[in-house]
């Protein structure tokens, strides 16, 4: 999985501009195989024995106990499957594209190379380092194939998610010094019993650190920036993936290393998180322009997931891992729904749009589904998410529970205005003239729309594989 | 996997048919219109089928059976996927089934010609699947998934001509309101899960609930669940949303307003009767919401001048008396069975009501009544036979349906203590006799041409719904054209048809009443007359009609009602309570203005504003860093030797 888009980034770099078929042909495989591979780990993970399976575990440099070990389980097959999902559809949104076409791949899979490598590492020091892989190539991206603003938003967003990598390094070496072991292998240093004050120093760090990338509020403006910005697919990786990189670390690293620090700044999560629910969707709410209207809605979705997280308990962290999954693909989903329409219209604005149910029906068909599924409607995979963390909510913090829950009428109002003013009512006659998705750009829409409702109406399926590891993790804290 | 219940599957495919439908046509066929409606038929005739088969086979058992499936199980959260059936989910089982049939078939003839017909059926089909699967789901959590979708499939059906600006408003409307009641419902959920551990609607209603929860608990969930209940059925103060719910085609009012969507909060009330009446301060509280309701949306109708929304608001009190009657039958350690046949006879007439409105829109292209009768309304025979039966129903006449089951709800209210909600229950069925037979006398009996009061009713509608109406002219007009597929008229067939059935079921329903309640509870309850209330309640109904009848019907009637008596009071009524205003003022006011701006102000200003100042510091002192790295050599090496020199000084004394 993590081999063929390293594979397919190296023929790539062999091949000229002008073979621009070959050049998507290349991505495209390359990302077809991640999905493929990462929907045989999903489905061929085996639920009754549990732990880590697929391993794969070389020592690098054993002086500082860095070793290569990889492997999937529970919690982060479902991320695996997300990423093969979101590239795989992302290359076939980005098929239209004309400028660059090489380096716009390269960098793309290079991007996912290290998304991948996050989600499965075990190994502290490759955690990290993929973490930067996964993040660097976002700057060139926005920048070189970015719109609004990209210039100030790329900038803005790498220097971000540096300072948030600036808290992750100290907490990560405070961690490693600290243990004794020399061994960044997270499962050795799990077994450390930290002492509390070095934990709670170190959570918050790392909370910090990856939260910034997790859009926690109040770090969280840099991502509708950076999603107005950015090329369609950068968005959808952006909102799909990257930000669940950043939960996921938290989940992954800060709450699984230091659970004394995670008890003693659970109620801090769980406020901000509560905050950036709501803010999220009121801040939404006055928005005019399509993406920075998907952006705050992933502040708010995004909130959820920390929620889930900060609640401690199984329910929670099902719905957590379950919501980041959900909200990658509705992300996905609804940025190529948006890039779709730009790329026509060239304008986001939407008082400017109107009456895209009658000129483009299929595409406007993308966009509701998205939008609805976003709104917590039954059916889509969001709602089971949203469910489980908001009972866990409710248990833990009462009040908070409650106010994100009060969140979700204002998230529906929030969701439907955007449906109203942009594709009901009299159409635009500018736009009148305009096709609607052809089959094949459609493909890649319909495979988003194809794993929300199905994750919606069989959510066993997902929640099984996220229990067998979520029990035993939340045994250890 | 073990074998099977048939009846498991039975109900299953009853859920799952229509839902198939509705996937394959929103995918493969919208653009087929004969082919939607094809498999859109097929898939409602099925589910017809299905549930008068298990109404017939479980016909005098009335012990629940309850057949579950795990559907996701987490740890404190269990859903199970199944179905309950019992007396009161098969009954609502046959209802919804065959309104939602009946109503495709009228369907056929209404919006023959509209380029959405696939969609609409679709849509249709959605909504068949959403409230089947309501009625029959053993647990709440599910119940409340079909209770999204309900809501989902209405905003759908509701904003079904979306190019028109007011109905995609009401759509949303309709959606956002409902969703406002659904989060006190979920909340109620979530504090049923923490505390009691269990959403099986059977277990919620043993009487262990009493004994394991507080009853302050007990009752904030309660009322929590009744939020639900309120914004589904339309109950004060979040019934704004059901009038402007007219903008959506007439059928699709016909079926959100007969059986389905807003019987479904009524419904949920009557499915956990056992829960709510172990709450007497819940139930006291719903009885006063109820009642209010019903007073204002009674006041509303007096007045309205658009047939659909006499309706609408008739529909409104008539829930509101549904909810009177179980509410008190639930302080009187009554049964649940006045307030359910009220829902079960409502479905019935209020179906034919809003159908044979269609019949005159549809033929007409308005919906002022005043208009219609100007058109002759009286001639189209069928719809205005069905319609007077209808309205001799609502209005609770013997012998139609309306009658036996609204005796039955002043029946439970004469036996509370406080006289109080009796007499508002009779105020109201008096204002409705009132309101419905004034638009009966006004199609009945047009007033000439130059008569005076034509001033006042020509001027086109105010408000919103003066926009719809030249979308429906149009609508109405563009059938027949031929376009694409269909050729020549809409069937009238499949308009009149649905009209005789639902007009012979209003005039047959109110002689099941003992057969029925044997049915439900298992046992009937010989009912000694209240001569007295009987008399008063039917004496009120007949006051309320020849009023009406002085007002609108006789020949030297002005057609004036006696309110323009009291201008302030009809004014007070025309703008139905300020209701409207108050929830526009809230919207703008507070949630776009107030949080909204503010929150999106202190997002640009205060936090990305304070981020862009730290960047802005970093550039500035790195300019100043910068200026130190002069190219003046001397200043560099001066600094240098200083720096070196602190080191050493630092060094020296460390010693």
């Amino acid at each position: 999985m993590l081999l063929s888009p390293v594979v397919g980034i190296a023929i790539l770099l062999c091949l000229k501009e002008e073979q621009r078929f070959l050049i998507r042909a290349v991505a495209l495989v390359a990302a077809g195989i991640s999905f493929a591979l990462s929907i045989y780990t999903f489905a061929g993970y085996d639920k009754q024995l549990g732990g880590i399976q697929f391993v794969e575990k070389y020592p690098w440099v054993e002086a500082f106990g860095i070793s290569y070990f990889v492997g999937v389980e529970g919690m982060n097959a479902p991320l695996l499957l997300l990423t093969g999902i979101v590239i795989f559809t992302g290359v076939l949104t980005m098929w239209e594209l004309q400028t660059r076409v090489k380096e716009y791949f390269i960098f793309q899979l290079a991007l996912v190379t290290g998304v991948f490598g996050v989600f499965m590492s075990y190994d502290l020091f490759f955690f990290f380092l993929f973490y930067e892989i996964a993040v660097v190539p976002m700057y060139v991206l926005i920048l070189v194939w970015g719109s609004t603003r990209r210039i100030y938003a790329a900038m803005k967003l790498t220097l971000y998610l540096m300072a948030g990598s600036g808290l992750i390094i100290p907490g990560m070496l405070l961690l490693y010094s600290s243990s004794g072991l020399f061994t960044f292998d997270m499962l050795k240093l799990h077994g450390v019993p930290f002492s509390p004050w070095i934990q709670n120093i170190a959570f918050v760090l790392l909370f910090l650190g990856f939260g910034v990338l997790a859009a926690v509020w109040p770090f969280h403006t840099w991502s509708p920036v950076g999603h107005v910005a950015a090329p369609t697919a950068v968005s959808m990786l952006h909102a799909g993936v990257l930000m669940k990189l950043g939960s996921f670390a938290i989940l992954r690293v800060a709450m699984y290393l230091c659970p004394l620090g995670f008890q003693y700044w659970a109620q801090f999560m769980a406020l901000l998180a509560a905050i950036g629910i709501v803010y999220g969707v009121f801040v939404g709410l006055a928005q005019t322009d399509l993406k920075y209207v998907i952006g705050y809605s992933s502040v708010s979705h995004m909130g959820i997931v920390s929620l889930g997280l900060a609640t401690g308990t199984v329910d929670g962290l099902n719905g957590a891992v379950f919501q980041m999954f959900a909200h990658g693909v509705m992300t996905a989903l609804f940025f190529s729904a948006v890039g779709f329409i730009y790329d026509r219209t060239h304008t986001r604005e939407i008082h400017e749009l109107g009456g895209f149910s009658r000129i483009m029906p299929v595409a406007s068909a993308f966009f509701i589904t998205a939008a609805l599924c976003g709104a917590g409607v039954p059916g889509m995979a969001s709602f089971w998410a949203e469910l489980l963390v908001m009972v866990a909510a409710v248990k833990v913090f009462p009040l908070r529970g409650l106010l994100a829950i009060a969140a979700l009428v204002v998230g529906a109002l929030f969701a439907l205005r955007v449906v109203q003013t942009t594709f009901y009512n009299e159409p635009n006659p500018k736009f009148e003239h305009f096709e609607d998705v052809s089959p094949f750009l459609g493909l890649p829409r319909m495979i988003l729309i194809g794993f929300l409702v199905f994750f919606g109406i069989f959510p066993q399926y997902m929640l099984g594989l996220i229990k067998t590891s979520i029990v035993p993790f939340i045994q250890g804290l | 996997m073990p074998a099977l219940d048939p009846l498991f599957v039975l109900c299953a495919a009853c859920v799952i048919l229509p839902l198939l439908a509705f996937g394959g046509i929103m995918i493969f066929t919208w653009r087929r219109p004969f082919l939607s409606l094809g498999i859109s038929l097929a898939a409602s005739t099925a589910c017809l089928i299905i549930a008068w088969y298990i109404f017939w086979q479980r016909w005098g058992d009335p012990t629940p059976l309850v057949l579950n499936v795990d559907w996701l199980v987490s740890d404190l959260v269990r859903v199970p996927f199944g179905f309950l059936l019992d007396p009161v989910s098969q009954l609502m089982l046959v209802l919804v089934a065959t309104i939602s049939f009946l109503i495709q078939i009228y369907s056929i003839g209404y919006m023959w010609g509209d380029p959405g017909f696939g969609r609409y059926y679709a849509d249709l089909s959605l909504f068949a699947m959403a409230m089947l699967g309501l009625v029959i789901s053993s647990g709440l959590l599910q119940l409340f998934i079909c209770w999204e979708l309900v809501g989902l499939a209405s905003y759908l059906l509701i904003g079904f001509w979306y190019e028109k600006f007011s109905a995609s408003e009401a759509g949303k409307k309709a959606f956002v309101v409902t969703r406002f009641g659904d989060i006190f419902f979920f909340m109620g959920l979530a504090i049923l899960v923490i505390f009691y551990g269990s959403l099986d609607i059977a277990a919620i209603n043993a009487a262990a609930v009493a004994q394991k929860m507080e009853p302050w608990l007990l009752t904030t969930c309660a009322l929590l669940i009744f939020g639900g209940i309120c914004g589904k059925s339309a109950q004060f103060p979040i019934h704004v949303w059901l009038p402007d719910a007219m903008e959506g085609p007439t059928p699709v009012s016909a079926l959100l307003h007969s059986a389905t969507m807003v019987a479904a909060g009524v419904y949920l009330l009557t499915r956990l009767f056992p829960f709510f009446a172990a709450s007497p301060p819940a139930m006291t509280y719903i009885l006063a919401v109820a009642s209010l309701t019903y007073v204002l949306s009674s006041t509303v109708g007096m007045v309205a001048r658009d047939i659909k929304q006499v309706w609408a608001y008739s529909t409104i009190s008539q829930l509101a008396m549904m909810a009177m009657g179980l509410a008190a039958a639930g302080l009187a350690h009554g049964t649940l069975f006045a307030g359910y046949f009220h829902l079960t006879t409502h479905a019935g007439f209020k179906a034919l009501l809003f159908l044979c409105a269609g019949a005159f829109i549809h033929h007409y292209g308005t919906n002022s009544f005043f208009m219609m009768s100007k058109g002759g309304a009286r001639h189209l025979t069928i719809p205005m036979v069905t319609v007077t039966i209808g309205a001799l129903a609502l209005a609770g006449i013997f012998p139609f349906s309306g009658f036996f089951s609204k005796e039955l709800i002043l029946g439970n209210l004469w036996h509370l203590d406080n006289k109080l909600w009796v007499s508002i229950g009779l105020l109201g069925a008096f204002l409705t006799a009132y309101y419905t037979f004034r638009v009966i006398f006004v199609l009945l009996f047009p007033r000439p041409e130059d008569h005076p009061a034509w001033d006042k009713y020509h001027e086109p509608l105010a408000g919103g719904h003066g926009h719809g109406h030249g979308h429906e002219e149009e609508e109405a007009h563009g059938h027949g054209h031929g376009a694409g597929p269909f050729s020549g008229h809409a069937p009238e067939w499949a308009i009149n048809l649905p009209l005789i059935i639902l007009a012979g079921v209003t005039l047959v329903l109110g002689f099941l009443q003992g057969t029925l309640e044997r049915f439900l509870l298992g046992e009937s309850h010989p009912h000694e007359m209240n001569y007295l209330l009987l008399v008063l309640a039917v004496g009120l109904a007949l006051a309320g009609i020849g009023l009406a009848w002085w007002d609108w019907g006789r020949k030297g009637a002005s057609w004036e009602g006696f309110l323009s008596k009291v201008p302030a009071l009809e004014h007070f009524f025309i703008q139905k309570w300020y209701m409207d205003h108050f929830w526009r003022w809230f919207l703008n006011a507070v949630i776009y203005n107030l949080f909204s701006k503010t929150f999106t102000y202190n997002d640009r200003r205060v936090v990305d504003g304070g981020v862009d100042a730290v960047a802005l510091g970093c550039i500035g002192s790195g300019r100043f860093l910068s200026f130190l790295q002069t190219a003046l050599l001397q200043l560099n090496l001066l600094f240098m030797v200083l720096v070196l020199a602190g080191v050493g000084i630092y060094l020296l004394m460390g010693r």
